[in-house]
């Protein structure tokens, strides 16, 4: 389809301004984690560009520094009292931990069944891989109320056992991203054809030998992109952070802790965000060749 | 269970491995995703049943069976109501919105002109912000006093600062839509656009040759041709909406008073007042909902994912 030159032009125009009012809020976040006090606060006009860029709250959040601390060494007034609640430095750990370990939990499960459900036929396949994609779609709030039970009588929330609260929280975390990788990785083992299986085995190579030396470097790519959304599904989650785990917080939890009734902490809220987002535009980039795959859980290709 | 069903026709040798625990037999394969969605998943479901059968007293902390007493609550509870009518509106407006901009924008940039894989890279940016983030995003830019976004409504005469969107009953739930739509839109856009990347050339020549113009060439051809991507969007995308938690948490807290108030959020509400079998119930309300629904919507549009 070949348009008129000036078409195009406008084209191109309107293409820009819409990504670019899409990208709006994030700039405009990354900019208010820059801000003084001052300019974030200007009853009179709404400031930006004109301040001078302050690193005061990625110190704060990122460095774990008192306001105090940083007042005296600035020599300017800047609030008063301890800063103690805004250090993030263990949130993000937390956040890191939990969705590596969830990850790594969810990719090796899910790398097994996907493969039987992709080479091995058996009666009810159909209703399992129909019983994975409910599992998918249930509201994670319909079981939070017997989770916190039984997590409460085996002793594994947070504040029983802090290890065992990372352990819960990380379990729960894989079973949400388990039916999103069993079919995501079952649409990458299709794609390679099962002749492939049948000739390692006629020249004499077990199923497992079949699964980890043959098959399983051919899907690596797939593997990967299906680890990458499980870390950033993870990174993200919201609600069973919020209702499992009290002194364990993840970053999504932890920003909301940051409004309070005498006000909100619109420089910590920014810092803490604009670094929660970055790790998920660099892995979103990796995968881009998967990501229609994996947000219609394997069931579109592109 | 579908596991088990097919052990049963084994006939083992002796002093082998029995079969089904052979890497030949898909059930070791599946043990421990079966077992991990039992576990954490069904069993709490199991569980929930149970609980939403009993009348919990939320002083003394008693659980007593009453069948009828939860759900005969929930049907005459006018919130559940009006929460029910809160999340249909918020999905029904949003899945509209989202799926009209993303068709709209996925035509707009797929190009192979220079740039353009740039524009689309960024278009996908969005939808890695956790929704959390991104609804302290959107309070930010919509704060009565100093939000960006309510003061440029505000010189616009579009709004008053007497009345802050998210404070105002009428409007708030606009408010929390609006950080949905600027979260979910980049995911239409994507499926829509992997949708028209893989239309067939043929019609579109052959109407092109008979002097169709773009716009009947969209809606007899681009359209029909796109009916299972965009029900398979349409399906994932609904059932996600139906359960909104993060953005009308954080944003509003259900407020003011119950103007945006959800399903699950209402859910949550009454369970941090301690009436856990209450708050199971409406949660298994909203699932009985999503499942009546989506498979419906599955039969009817014949799609499957």
């Amino acid at each position: 389809m070949e348009q008129p030159v000036h078409l195009q032009r406008l084209r191109d125009i309107i293409a820009i301004l819409i990504v670019a009012l899409f990208m709006f809020p994030i700039a405009w976040w990354a900019l208010t984690s820059i801000k003084p006090m001052s300019a974030m606060f200007n009853k009179d006009k709404v400031v930006v560009f004109d301040f001078e860029p302050t690193s005061v709250n990625y110190r704060v959040v990122m460095l774990g520094q008192s306001r105090s601390e940083i007042a005296i060494e600035s020599g300017s007034t800047f609030g008063v009292g301890g800063s103690s609640s805004y250090d993030s430095r263990r949130t993000i750990l937390d956040s890191l931990l939990i969705a590596i370990g969830s990850t790594t939990l969810t990719t090796l499960i899910a790398m097994l069944a996907s493969y039987a459900l992709s080479r091995m036929s058996f009666r009810g396949r159909d209703s399992y891989l129909n019983w994975v994609l409910g599992q998918r779609f249930m509201p994670p709030i319909a079981i939070i109320v017997p989770l916190v039970t039984m997590y409460k009588t085996v002793g594994m929330r947070d504040t029983d056992n802090l290890y065992l609260g990372y352990v819960g929280l990380i379990l729960m975390h894989a079973l949400i991203n388990l039916p999103i990788a069993i079919l995501l990785m079952k649409s990458f083992f299709d794609d390679v054809p099962k002749d492939v299986d049948e000739a390692a085995m006629i020249d004499g190579a077990t199923r497992w030998q079949t699964f980890g030396k043959v098959v399983m470097p051919m899907v690596r790519g797939g593997m990967a992109a299906t680890a990458v959304l499980c870390f950033i599904f993870s990174w993200t989650e919201f609600l069973l952070s919020l209702f499992l785990t009290t002194t364990i917080r993840t970053v999504p939890v932890k920003i909301t802790t940051f409004v309070t009734s005498t006000g909100s902490e619109w420089g910590f809220i920014s810092a803490l965000g604009t670094a929660a987002i970055v790790p998920g535009f660099i892995f979103i980039l990796l995968v881009q060749k998967h990501l229609v795959r994996g947000l219609t859980l394997g069931s579109l290709k592109e | 269970m579908v596991v088990q069903a097919s052990n049963r026709q084994e006939t083992r040798k002796p002093f082998a491995l029995p079969r089904f625990l052979t890497a030949e037999h898909p059930f070791p394969w599946l043990l421990p995703a079966t077992a991990m969605m039992v576990i954490f998943g069904i069993y709490p479901l199991v569980y929930a049943i149970w609980l939403s059968l009993h009348k919990r007293n939320v002083v003394t902390r008693a659980n007593v069976f009453d069948p009828a007493y939860n759900w005969f609550k929930v049907l005459h509870d006018e919130r559940v109501w009006n929460a029910l009518g809160n999340t249909l509106i918020y999905t029904v407006i949003a899945l509209i919105i989202q799926l009209v901009l993303g068709l709209l924008i996925a035509l707009l940039l797929d190009s192979d002109r220079k740039g353009y894989s740039i524009l689309r890279a960024l278009m996908t940016l969005p939808l890695v912000v956790p929704p959390a983030v991104t609804a302290m995003m959107f309070l930010l830019m919509l704060d009565g006093s100093f939000g960006v976004l309510s003061r440029s409504l505000y010189a616009l005469n579009l709004l008053s600062p007497a009345k802050p969107i998210l404070a105002n009953s009428s409007t708030a739930l606009a408010g929390v839509l609006l950080a949905d739509i600027w979260q979910w839109t980049p995911f239409m856009v994507l499926i829509m656009m992997a949708g028209l990347r893989s239309l067939p050339k043929e019609p579109f020549e052959a109407a092109a040759i008979d002097g169709a113009t773009a716009i009947q060439a969209f809606f007899r051809l681009t359209l029909p041709l796109m009916s299972r991507v965009i029900a398979i969007a349409v399906l994932i995308r609904g059932i996600d909406l139906f359960r909104i938690f993060d953005y009308v948490k954080v944003m509003t807290d259900s407020g003011p008073g119950t103007a945006t108030e959800t399903l699950t959020s209402y859910s949550g509400r009454i369970y941090f007042t301690g009436e856990f079998t209450y708050a199971s119930t409406i949660a298994l309300l909203t699932l009985i909902i999503v499942i009546v629904v989506s498979t419906i919507f599955m039969k009817l549009f014949r799609v499957k994912l």
